[in-house]
């Protein structure tokens, strides 16, 4: 008797997760089974389970129309930002938790960037609009480097600032009455503390800068320079049902974060136990 | 340290500091300058003519069934997408609790919604949604029941969203959930098994309230995430049918970027950023206390 409800529970237990897994799956799973069907098996009112044919004749004419300049200006933006993110966040964040700045800036600071992190990003779209447009910055890849920060800085600063702060000042303390410089003790003894705190950092960083698409959708416009979300979301609109290409590009742009899944799964779940504590 | 020591190393932390500051201050401290002054202007980009027009702008807005609809169709969004999310996760959370073959595979398969590009899901319930040849209406005609309109629909469309954000976010609410279970000493379940308690009374009166903090950031998180939105409703449903999945973020995209009324978009941001200034009021409170 003990023993059959144990093994129900088992059962039940089992059936639970594997339709969790399988609501997670399935549209994973359909992305790639459209990526490989031709355009008439794709429209059809029975959709087939399996492609019928498998082709990767949408891949091949999602290259031809040029995806991969696409795909390039979505690389270059998204380590761009991250790089200029970490470095700035992790400059910023030693000095607030180092020096007392006069004025209550350290505490204001914190907050004001907590206030940008919460902001709809929209709501600054139409002032820094005409900005960037005084300052030639509408319409090139460097402009989305710079408007990516209101989203990648706040963030950095936050879980860096995290970092530093649980750090031991002692190191430092005794490097400085060996006489090295304050830039000495900061890029030979605090950096590489923290260096693991930093690579996590990085990585959510990424992923916000290449999923973003309101930025990129307003401030450019030449199809040469477009980033990989506004691709799909043209595809979405104008091509009512290309889903083959549509869904060879999604699985291009995904492809990077799925092939080092366990990396950023391990980096994630790391991240947020250290920001808990 | 003498004082030409003491100046170079206050200047030095001044100059680390300045670039994220100057930065920062660029970026958000004066746009929303700008968008407060401008909020009391009639202001046409296309032509460049501006007008002073006081509170004519909000007054306009607030009156307008288009605002109202976005407001309520966001509050809509926000509270049932985030809620339903920290309940799934908890669920998860709760049913992955302990050590199993598999567990690993599981919890990684799990991550894959949340860090697969929004756009990128889009597309694909873009495909399941379609009215003639999405999955969604040949399975439900194949159980023999009447197909749905899932994006054309103006009582169903919203609801639609909403199922893609909770498919989307739900690994994101049980990653930070199981966090907090996993750092719960197993001494306390033991004890209390020892003490005869069943499952279901560990997990009410045990495990839930030493979790109700992070259940709590969690859904602060989700609240102000979702209270943004506005990708899924550019990609999916443009803002219909019939103005049905009009958001907050979307009025103001269209009223700057397709109408090009500066003065109009400001005002609804201005109105937009003081409610979520009250939204974020608990959770700034929360984090510094933390901090302090």
């Amino acid at each position: 008797m003990y023993r059959l409800k144990f093994f129900l529970k088992r059962a039940v237990f089992w059936i639970i997760l594997i339709t969790f897994l399988a609501v997670i799956l399935v549209p994973i799973y359909w992305m790639v089974n459209t990526s490989l069907k031709n355009p008439r098996e794709v429209i059809r009112p029975v959709p087939t389970f399996f492609p019928e044919a498998p082709t990767l004749e949408n891949y091949v004419k999602v290259f031809q129309a040029g995806i991969w300049g696409n795909f390039f200006n979505t690389v270059v933006v998204a380590v761009a930002s991250t790089f200029f993110s970490i470095v700035l966040a992790f400059l910023a964040s030693y000095a607030l938790v180092r020096f007392k700045f006069p004025l209550k800036i350290n505490k204001l600071f914190l907050i004001w960037v907590l206030v940008v992190r919460i902001l709809p990003p929209i709501v600054l779209a139409v002032p820094l609009f005409t900005v960037f447009n005084q300052v030639k910055l509408i319409n090139t890849l460097p402009g989305l480097v710079v408007a990516f920060q209101i989203y990648t800085l706040p963030y950095s600063i936050w879980i860096i600032y995290g970092f530093l702060k649980s750090l031991p000042v002692d190191f430092e303390e005794a490097a400085t009455i060996d006489g090295a410089s304050p830039q000495r003790v900061l890029f030979s003894i605090v950096e590489p503390l923290v260096r693991t705190g930093v690579i996590a950092t990085s990585i959510f960083s990424l992923i916000l800068a290449w999923n973003e698409f309101l930025f990129a959708l307003l401030f450019v416009r030449t199809p040469r320079l477009l980033t990989l979300p506004v691709v799909i979301s043209r595809y979405i609109g104008e091509y009512a049902t290309q889903w083959g290409e549509l869904m060879a590009i999604g699985l291009l742009s995904s492809l990077p974060i799925l092939i080092f899944s366990n990396f950023v799964y391990r980096q994630l779940t790391e991240g947020f136990s250290m920001s808990l504590k | 340290m003498k004082d030409k020591d003491r100046i170079a190393y206050n200047s030095f932390f001044y100059i680390i500091f300045a670039p994220a500051l100057l930065l920062i201050l660029f970026l958000t401290t004066y746009p929303i300058g700008t968008i407060v002054y401008n909020s009391f202007f009639s202001y046409d980009f296309i032509s460049g003519v501006r007008e002073f027009i006081g509170l004519e702008n909000y007054s306009r807005i607030i009156g307008e069934d288009l605002f109202r609809r976005s407001f309520i169709n966001t509050l809509i969004f926000t509270l049932s997408a985030s809620f339903l999310e920290v309940f799934l996760g908890v669920l998860l959370a709760f049913l992955l609790y302990g050590s199993f073959r598999g567990k690993r595979a599981a919890s990684l398969i799990i991550i894959f919604p949340m860090i697969i590009s929004t756009m990128v899901i889009c597309a694909v319930w873009s495909t399941f949604f379609h009215y003639e040849i999405g999955l969604f209406n040949y399975i439900l005609g194949q159980l023999g029941l009447e197909p749905v309109g899932w994006l054309t629909d103006r009582n169903v469309a919203l609801t639609s969203i909403i199922l893609v954000d909770i498919w989307q976010w739900t690994p994101f609410a049980y990653l930070i959930i199981q966090a907090g279970m996993g750092s719960i000493p197993g001494e306390l379940f033991e004890a209390a098994r020892i003490d005869g308690a069943r499952g279901d009374q560990i997990a009410m009166r045990i495990t839930l309230p030493i979790l109700s903090g992070q259940i709590l950031l969690v859904l602060m998180l989700r609240t102000l995430d979702t209270f943004r939105l506005f990708d899924k409703v550019y990609a999916l449903t443009g803002g219909g049918p019939a103005n049905a999945t009009q958001t907050l973020s979307f009025f103001i995209y269209r009223e700057g970027f397709s109408f090009f009324n500066f003065g109009r978009a400001s005002a609804a941001s201005v109105m937009t950023l003081f409610f979520v200034a009250f939204l974020a009021l608990f959770y700034v409170r929360k984090l510094l206390k933390e901090e302090s």
